[in-house]
């Protein structure tokens, strides 16, 4: 489980969806969530399937995977469907007893759960097919061209790249401070909330001080090898955008044409 | 030689290593009875008091950008798809709330045990507030539907509380007992 964390969500496969620039992928994400909440009808919705399964079926990434992102979210979706098929007004359909289920409340519940598990699947294709490293890099260039935060991106996604080196390390050390303190006769699995919380205290302590010793070997071992930002600084393995990215943002542009003129039908 | 840099190193670095610790802090269960006792709360709070504001909010939203990006360090998994969980308003409101903490606590005279425990609470009530607010707008504009607010209430603040309160407490322990790294790494903000 240690090592697990930092990878994620990521399936490797050798798609060409793995190869795309994670630029495209990002932002593909974000259109096709744009693109979803303009869809009025079934047929827009139809739309948004076929793109989905189009890409499932590319990256070979297997369908239940895709659809574990929608059992995090199952108890939402009943509510929703719930509160909309019994509280819509309109023309009775069904009734019995206290409920009554309208036409009109069958077809919100209807939408509004397809659109949460379509807005589900389809962003969690984007941490499916993309390692969250190669998700930094891509959240850096995209941010070069937000002004305003364009100063920081660099230092924004060294960031994210330390926090995701030292996570398994921290996670590591909080382990063996638990297990030293239980060897020293710490007692942490008994007693009510605040006995437990007074317990954690003996652990916490030592865990922050070797972090902050970390940050600071970190620190030295970066300044002594002159690092200074992102000003000029160049990379091993710059993105570039191939031929299939443009292919893969013409396909997006035509969904999201696609989706835009069902709103029409 | 241009050195223009927008962060010094070592903050930067203390940033990275407190959304680490703020990722395992969420992973690390403590098993209690009926609620749900994650150390997430304690550590946002802690990165606002310990950083200071600025670098406080902006490690713990690379804390948030970590668990969308898919790794598994928000309450139940992460991912793009959890920014339509309800519960991520509470994920936003910890990036202000580490921000007010950090500032409650920017004084030195604030630097005890109680002003820690103060500038605790307020964090908590401004997660509280715009955890609710977010679950609200989630529930009418995505989900199409209206959620009674007493059962939502009781759902979004009583059931956390307790386990909340604790982190409250335990933090401005920590925080006393730890020494302060805020005047290293604070020389602009």
């Amino acid at each position: 489980m240690l090592k697990d964390v930092t990878i994620g969500q990521y399936y490797p496969t050798n798609s060409i969806i793995h190869r795309l620039d994670p630029r495209t992928k990002i932002h593909f994400t974000l259109l096709y969530i744009v693109a979803l909440f303009l869809v009025d009808n079934m047929i827009g919705y139809g739309v948004a399937f076929a793109t989905l399964i189009t890409i499932t079926l590319i990256s070979k990434i297997p369908v239940n995977y895709v659809l574990r992102g929608v059992k995090g979210l199952v108890f939402i979706i009943m509510i929703t469907v719930a509160i909309n098929l019994f509280m819509t007004p309109g023309t009775v359909r069904y009734q019995f007893w206290i409920f009554k289920i309208t036409e009109e409340g069958l077809k919100v519940a209807v939408f509004m759960a397809l659109r949460l598990i379509f807005l589900v699947t389809g962003t969690s294709l984007m941490t499916l097919t993309t390692s969250p490293i190669s998700l930094t890099d891509g959240i850096e260039y995209s941010l070069k061209g937000v002004p305003g935060v364009r100063k920081y991106a660099h230092e924004l996604a060294m960031m994210m790249t330390i926090a995701l080196r030292f996570i398994p390390t921290l996670m590591e050390e909080t382990d063996r401070i638990m297990k030293a303190q239980k060897a020293r006769g710490a007692d942490l699995d008994s007693g009510n909330l605040i006995q437990r919380a007074k317990s954690l205290i003996p652990i916490l302590v030592p865990l922050f001080v070797s972090a902050f010793r970390r940050a600071d070997e970190l620190a030295i071992a970066m300044e002594a090898r002159c690092y200074r930002g992102g000003e000029n600084r160049t990379r091993l393995h710059a993105l570039k955008f191939g031929r299939i990215d443009i292919y893969a943002y013409a396909t997006t542009f035509l969904m999201i044409g696609a989706v835009i003129l069902t709103r029409w039908i | 030689m241009k050195t223009s840099k927008s962060i010094n190193t070592k903050a930067m670095i203390y940033c990275a290593i407190f959304a680490a610790l703020i990722s395992v802090g969420a992973l690390t269960r403590i098993p209690v009875p009926m609620i749900p006792f994650t150390l997430q709360f304690l550590f946002t709070n802690l990165a606002g008091i310990m950083l200071g504001p600025v670098y406080g909010a902006i490690s713990v939203s690379i804390y948030v950008a970590l668990g969308l990006m898919g790794l598994p360090v928000f309450a139940s998994g992460g991912g793009l798809g959890y920014v339509f969980q309800p519960t991520f308003g509470y994920l936003l409101a910890f990036i202000l709330g580490a921000f007010v903490a950090g500032k409650m606590t920017q004084k030195e005279g604030f630097r005890n045990f109680k002003g820690y425990l103060l500038a605790s609470f307020t964090g908590l009530l401004i997660v509280y507030i715009l955890g609710f607010i977010y679950y609200n707008l989630l529930a009418v504009f995505v989900l199409n539907i209206n959620v009674d607010p007493g059962l939502l209430f009781l759902h979004a603040f009583l059931m956390p509380l307790p386990g909340d309160v604790v982190s409250c407490i335990l933090g401005s322990m920590l925080a006393v007992r730890i020494p302060s790294i805020r005047r290293q790494i604070s020389f602009n903000f």
